[in-house]
């Protein structure tokens, strides 16, 4: 970009990206518990948002398993997932907790 | 080759016509008359018998290679727009190769260029900044959908009733990557950047071959005459790099300096010292078109961000600042409060998630566009998941689309900046009161 940016614009990225690693978990958490609840149009709905979110912010793991779950979550809200299906689903929450908690403790 | 009257009743002649009154083509359109002629074909009116319709047939010359007329047909069906002429099909008549586009009745620029000229009259300067935004418009939504138009001069654009301008006759059209494609010499020498003249366009920078012939078409709509000489390509190419076109503001007084200069580096010998494309020519325009009667550059630079995701509205407005430390920022998790928002005041800038819980964000740009509110300013979606269906839809709709993920702060920054320069020029314009 050429230009040096506003230090006080850098210094509130850096302070929204801590913010936002720190609430990861959470927004995992929160997808795990509509996946709990069978709600794979909410459960997909919330694994959107944290693709797009979390490649943006640079937590560029958390958003690449968010995008495969989000895929999976689709097929599973258009019909019922078969068991297959259920353990792939289960298997891509655990990665993105994981990823999330490592942007929780170290870099992304 | 433009459809055009080139006899006083209205009926173009040419001594051996591909097609004939009264032919019935493909046992759907009749030919009724030529309406012009060029070196690649010709154009007919026809009447579509099923729809009941009159429509234009573009019929290629058999020493033409078919290819010019399928990436045409490709090209404008690829293109929604009320700028650029719909295709309707394509298809072969007596082994003549045919495109079946809409009949735009209306005066080709050239024509009224030429009235003008008639007349000793120019266009007033709004009068001019009103036709150059249309067609840059026009042209930054070609260049959008990945294509590079070649042929741009007044004979190419189309004034029709409604204050519509439509650029005509993408014959030569190409697409961005198509690196054999640049290296062939075509198009109208007058307009031809040098580059373009000796068949050295770089990869990827045919549109600045489209912004250099746009700024030809600028002067020459400014102050009546085109500033090279020189109708073999030789002798052009010498005209065009042994010295800068005089300044614009030398023969017209009434330009603004920051328009002159616009236009200017849009004739640059370098392609490197032009503007990056039609898009950051378009918001130049905007701008010195605006500076008459509004206080436009006055006002702060104003972003409207979109997203039912409060982190994706905290950082596209934290993206935003680092271009911007000044804007002002309004955001809105809902796509109806985002329209209530546009009614209120059109934001420079509108950053929209296509995926929103009442109104997806496609559903939200039609509406923008469909009202007319979003004209002035630049809708952009950001998005995690858009489709190339998404895309191209957007790109009909003259919406560009960023992708949520790693480079979408340098993406946007570069955007604003570029927006900012128009606004910019606008203001270094103003008059002083």
């Amino acid at each position: 970009m050429g230009e040096a940016r506003d230090p006080e614009i850098d210094a509130l990225l850096a302070a929204a990206r801590v913010d936002f690693a720190g609430r990861l978990p959470a927004k995992v958490a929160e997808i795990e518990v509509l996946v709990i609840r069978e709600d794979w149009q909410g459960a997909r709905l919330a694994a959107h948002k944290l693709r797009g979110s979390a490649a943006t912010y640079g937590f560029a793991v958390v958003g690449t398993t968010t995008a495969a779950l989000e895929e999976e979550l689709l097929l599973a809200a258009v019909s019922a997932p078969d068991a297959n299906a259920r353990a792939r689903i289960a298997e891509l929450s655990r990665k993105a907790r994981a990823a999330a908690d490592l942007a929780v403790t170290g870099p992304p | 080759m433009t459809p055009r009257s080139d006899t006083p009743d209205g009926v173009a002649q040419v001594e051996h016509p591909l097609f004939s009154a009264g032919e019935l083509v493909a046992d759907a359109y009749e030919v009724r008359q030529l309406l012009g002629a060029g070196g690649m074909g010709e154009v007919y009116e026809a009447h579509d018998r099923v729809l009941n319709r009159r429509v234009a047939l573009k019929v290629i010359r058999p020493n033409i290679a078919p290819e010019y007329l399928l990436r045409e047909g490709r090209a404008l069906a690829a293109i929604r727009h009320p700028g650029v002429v719909a295709v309707y099909t394509m298809g072969q008549h007596r082994g003549a190769g045919f495109l079946v586009l809409e009949r735009v009745q209306g005066l080709s620029l050239d024509r009224m260029l030429d009235e003008r000229r008639a007349r000793v009259e120019r266009f007033a300067l709004s009068e001019a900044l009103e036709l150059l935004v249309s067609i840059t418009d026009v042209l930054s939504v070609v260049h959008r959908a990945g294509l590079a138009h070649r042929d741009i001069k007044p004979a190419n654009v189309m004034l029709a009733p409604g204050g519509r301008v439509v650029l005509m006759d993408f014959g030569l059209v190409l697409p961005h990557a198509d690196r054999a494609g640049h290296r062939s010499v075509a198009g109208s020498i007058q307009y031809m950047a040098p580059e373009a003249l000796t068949g050295h366009v770089a990869e990827g920078a045919a549109h600045l071959v489209d912004v250099y012939a746009l700024g030809v078409l600028a002067y020459e709509l400014l102050v009546g005459i085109i500033p090279f000489a020189g109708v073999e390509p030789l002798d052009a190419y010498r005209s065009k790099t042994r010295a800068p076109a005089p300044r614009v503001t030398t023969l017209r007084s009434d330009v603004p300096e920051p328009l002159a200069d616009l236009i200017g580096q849009m004739m640059s010998v370098d392609p490197n010292d032009r503007p990056h494309g039609a898009e950051a020519v378009l918001w130049q325009l905007r701008g010195l078109r605006a500076s008459a009667n509004s206080d436009v550059g006055a006002r702060p630079f104003s972003v409207l961000v979109v997203d039912d995701d409060a982190d994706m509205r905290e950082v596209l407005s934290l993206y935003v600042r680092a271009a911007a430390a000044d804007a002002e920022i309004e955001t809105t998790g809902d796509g109806r409060e985002a329209i209530r928002s546009v009614r209120r005041r059109v934001p420079d800038l509108l950053l929209l998630d296509l995926d929103l819980p009442d109104i997806n964000g496609i559903e939200v740009c039609m509406l923008l566009r469909g009202m007319r509110l979003g004209d002035s300013c630049m809708i952009v979606s950001v998005s995690g998941r858009a489709t190339r269906a998404d895309v191209e839809l957007l790109q009909q709709l003259g919406v560009r689309s960023l992708d949520k993920g790693p480079g979408l702060m340098d993406s946007l920054v570069e955007l604003v900046k570029t927006i900012r320069a128009g606004r910019t020029a606008h203001k270094a314009a103003r008059p002083k009161r």
